[in-house]
């Protein structure tokens, strides 16, 4: 179980996050929605460890996890997509793949092979263009290549940023589904940030709605969805 | 045609020394953005210490892959004791502008080639002093007529094309060369995928100082040893970078051949003395006509 | 509002006038106290001072680096020697036409390397340092090859020595050189508070907003650096009038040293300038008085002034980058934020 408590970040003394406390349950999907600059990608920069909290404390089980350095959370089972499908473009597909599980090819060589297996089972697509340049897939493709570097690290938690950003709504969909079929097979926990409420409301157990660095509405999925009250104040349709 | 030949020769081998030289400096440009010009000091820095170590009448073998692994040594120190704090530094956010925190990297090499410099001279006396080499000098003959190329040139080629063919393999093959790569091309997706950036961005110091090293120990047989005997390595090994393009590896070896054709050239054709004329010419033409070099590929800026 | 502003700029322009005034009186008050060895000493200081400011206007207000100052000012050496020596120019003439020759000079060395980002400057710089020397042998007949072209300051006038009295050869080289030195001055001082000062500090601090800003980052960087080819060629040709010009003149190590003084004093910092010049002209003396007191060996001397000057300017980058002036700026910082405290706005 991830518990986020009173975290606090702030860049030149802007609170980006200001006093966020939730928890998100292991083997479901938790996601945070908010409109644009709620803090949403900053939470989870947060909790990955790109950025450093000013105060707080984010828990994973036991671990703590603040100021701990990026490589030892992504070794400890966190793995982040980050915004904007980034996938390094110079390299292959497959050595992308390669890099994600790069830290864990002496201690589970075995293992890895078959992540890298699973990967290429569950985007097909990713196999056909293996040799390829990164640069050169489509934007829904690049997102499953991020993806798939981060689950070829074999995560527990899997922290999403975006994944439907500047994607054609179908194969958003797909992405998303692909997703929550994962959660619901393999015990995944996954925090999904979301612009679009909809798409991820919908597969999501619990959602967590920002504003301006704040926790506003913290409730299952489906009360989220059905409170049109706060979806008109903080999302505007 | 023995002009030619001699030119060409010649050229090999010289470009092969640049390639070396070049491919240093984009080692450490692309993993840590700046353009060490340390590089040649620490190289002469190390091509003494192999000296005194002959000098005690240790091998020429066991003093070469001892400067190989002092340089390593040095690179990674330059690194861990310098650069790093100085480039992660709280204090440079102080400095609130984005130029002059990639000015202070470079200002921070120029002092330490300064204090290398001075080091030896006062270790070493600072004379200008002759270096071995492991074959003759003397020129290859087949049947009675000599060729246009020594045994020692051959060596040189030989050395420089093994250790560019482990480079190869080492960045194409294996995990830590993929994890290199990556690592210049985006720290923050690398780091992400649990790599100890900062330890590869070191690794990239020392195999940078080993083959800075290496261009040392193959040169000085030629020039001879003192303080300041590689500056001018470093300038043409910079100039073979850009032509090539800083962000490209093979583009940086192809630079330094490339330089190694147009020196000899010009030296065989012309005149010695116009060597730095054509440089000069050379580089301010690659910069006019192909500024991201010949294999380099064009910055690409977010905003 | 803008009445406000041109005040400020008058009060800005006369601060300046008074600075390089007292810059002069004071750098003639301190060579009456000296004999014509420190002198002529600190007729180079005032003449490399010029060319430390055109450093610190180069890094300091656009942040890009140049290895090769010490190459310009050949250019605007080798410029002002041949007017003087081939064309019968008058000293003071082959000056003024020096700067526009190193001008141009910058302006096709920038276009080449200044308008790219990152290390192009500073290497095509250093090339261009390196390759001064084999262009004076190359052109032997023209540039006087290794030994140079003999030029100088000749003697005094006679309405100057009737006007002071009698004055040293060395004292008359130091009035030669410090009236540019403070015009050079008046004018760093004064630019740094005009729109293109401006212009050229948003591009040094982030070249991405600046562009936004609709600034052509380019063109600001090929200026900044032709204005500073002008003053680092002025230096030059002042530095060649003490009797030569010729590459022993302008060896590499000059532009490093230039680039030393500009940084321990702070890049960002007239007063730096000043101070760093100081040090890098002077320490090699105090180390040569230390050594022959201690009596060191003579190998090891001869590389004392590197080890001080290479160490000077690591300290420097570590323990405060922002220079000795930055230090300063740092305690006025506070001292001012302690009163605007205590004086409660």
């Amino acid at each position: 179980m991830l518990v986020v408590t009173d975290l606090v970040t702030e860049f030149s003394s802007v609170k980006a996050l200001d006093g966020i406390t939730f928890k998100a349950k292991a083997g479901l999907i938790t996601t945070v929605i908010g409109a644009n600059g709620a803090g949403k990608s900053t939470l989870l920069r947060t909790i990955s460890g790109l950025e450093k909290p000013t105060s707080g404390s984010v828990k994973w089980f036991d671990h703590e996890l603040t100021g701990k350095s990026v490589e030892a959370i992504v070794r400890g089972g966190i793995a982040q997509v980050p915004e904007g499908h980034a996938v390094i473009s110079q390299l292959s597909v497959a050595e992308n793949i390669e890099l994600g599980g790069l830290f864990r090819k002496r201690s589970h060589k075995g293992d890895l092979v078959r992540a890298k297996r699973e990967v290429f089972e569950l985007f097909p697509i990713l196999f056909e263009r293996r040799d390829q340049q990164a640069g050169s897939l489509s934007g829904g493709e690049r997102q499953m290549l991020a993806i798939s570097r981060a689950l070829v690290s074999r995560p527990k938690l899997l922290l999403l940023d975006e994944p439907s950003l500047g994607l054609a709504p179908l194969i958003a969909a797909q992405i998303i589904n692909i997703i929550n079929e994962l959660c619901r097979s393999t015990g995944l926990t996954v925090l999904l940030v979301e612009q679009n409420a909809n798409t991820a409301l919908a597969v999501a157990d619990h959602g967590i709605l920002l504003s301006l660095g704040k926790v506003v509405a913290n409730l299952p999925a489906d009360e989220l969805i059905a409170d049109s009250s706060l979806r008109a104040a903080y999302l505007g349709y | 045609m023995t002009s030619f030949l001699t030119a060409f020769f010649s050229g090999t081998a010289q470009g092969a020394i640049y390639a070396l030289v070049s491919l240093g400096l984009v080692l450490v440009w692309r993993g840590a953005g700046v353009v060490n010009f340390a590089q040649m000091g620490q190289a002469m820095f190390t091509t003494y210490i192999a000296s005194q170590l002959i000098q005690h009448d240790y091998s020429y073998w066991s003093a070469f892959v001892v400067a190989l692994f002092s340089g390593a040594v040095l690179g990674a120190l330059v690194d861990l004791g310098l650069m790093r704090p100085l480039t992660s530094r709280k204090n440079l956010k102080s400095l609130n502008s984005e130029s002059m925190r990639t000015a202070i990297p470079v200002i921070a090499s120029l002092g330490i080639l300064g204090i290398l410099k001075s080091l030896a001279g006062i270790f070493w006396a600072g004379e200008e002093r002759g270096f071995p080499s492991p074959i003759e000098p003397t020129a290859i003959k087949i049947g009675s007529t000599n060729l246009a190329i020594t045994g020692f040139d051959l060596f040189v080629i030989g050395v420089v094309f093994l250790a560019l063919g482990l480079t190869t393999i080492f960045f194409t093959r294996t995990g830590v060369g993929l994890a290199m790569r990556a690592s210049a091309l985006n720290p923050e997706v690398t780091r992400l995928s649990g790599i100890k950036v900062g330890s590869v961005r070191t690794l990239g110091w020392a195999i940078s100082g080993t083959v800075s090293s290496l261009a040392g120990l193959l040169v000085t047989p030629r020039t001879n040893l003192s303080p300041n005997t590689l500056d001018l390595l470093l300038i043409i090994g910079f100039t073979a970078a850009v032509v090539g393009g800083l962000t490209s590896l093979a583009g940086s070896v192809l630079g330094g051949f490339i330089l190694g054709y147009v020196i000899s050239f010009v030296s065989v054709y012309s005149a010695p003395e116009n060597v730095f004329i054509a440089i000069l010419i050379f580089l301010l033409l690659a910069l006019f006509l192909r500024p991201q070099g010949i294999l380099g590929s064009k910055e690409v800026r977010r905003v | 509002m803008s009445k406000s502003i041109s005040l400020k700029h008058k009060v800005i322009g006369r601060r300046s006038t008074l600075l390089a005034i007292l810059l002069f009186l004071f750098f003639i008050a301190l060579s009456k106290q000296f004999d014509p060895y420190n002198q002529a000493q600190l007729a180079n200081i005032a003449t490399l001072l010029i060319a430390v400011l055109s450093i610190t206007l180069l890094t300091g207000a656009s942040g890009q680096i140049s290895l090769g100052q010490g190459a310009i000012m050949a250019v605007g050496g080798y410029a002002s020697a041949l007017l003087v020596t081939r064309l019968g120019y008058s000293m003071w003439l082959s000056f003024i036409l020096a700067i526009f020759v190193s001008a141009l000079f910058g302006l096709f060395l920038g276009l080449a390397a200044a308008r790219l980002s990152g290390p192009y400057l500073a290497g095509t710089t250093l090339v261009m340092a390196l390759a001064i020397p084999s262009i004076a042998v190359r052109f032997e007949p023209f540039f006087g090859g290794d030994v140079g072209i003999n030029v100088d300051y000749g003697n005094p006038p006679r309405w100057l020595t009737s006007f002071v009295g009698k004055i040293s050869i060395e004292e008359w080289s130091l009035y030669v050189v410090l009236p540019f030195t403070a015009l050079a001055l008046f004018a760093v001082l004064n630019l740094s508070n005009t729109r293109a000062g401006r212009t050229w500090r948003a591009v040094r601090d982030n070249e991405v907003s600046a562009a936004l800003a609709g600034i052509n980052i380019g063109r600001t960087k090929v200026i900044v650096f032709v204005c500073a080819s002008g003053l680092a060629g002025l230096a030059g040709a002042l530095y060649g009038f003490r009797g030569l010009v010729g590459p022993s003149v302008y060896p590499t190590d000059l532009s490093l040293t230039l680039l030393t003084a500009a940084v321990i004093g702070g890049l960002r910092s007239i007063g730096g300038a000043i101070f760093g010049t100081f040090t890098v002209v002077f320490l090699p003396d105090l180390i040569e008085r230390i050594t022959s007191t201690f009596e060191v060996p003579g190998a090891i001397a001869n590389y004392l002034p590197g080890l001080a000057i290479g160490t000077l300017l690591l300290l420097t980058v570590i323990l405060n980058p922002s220079g000795a002036a930055g230090l300063n700026e740092r305690i006025h910082h506070r001292i001012k934020k302690t009163i605007s405290k205590s004086g409660g706005h």
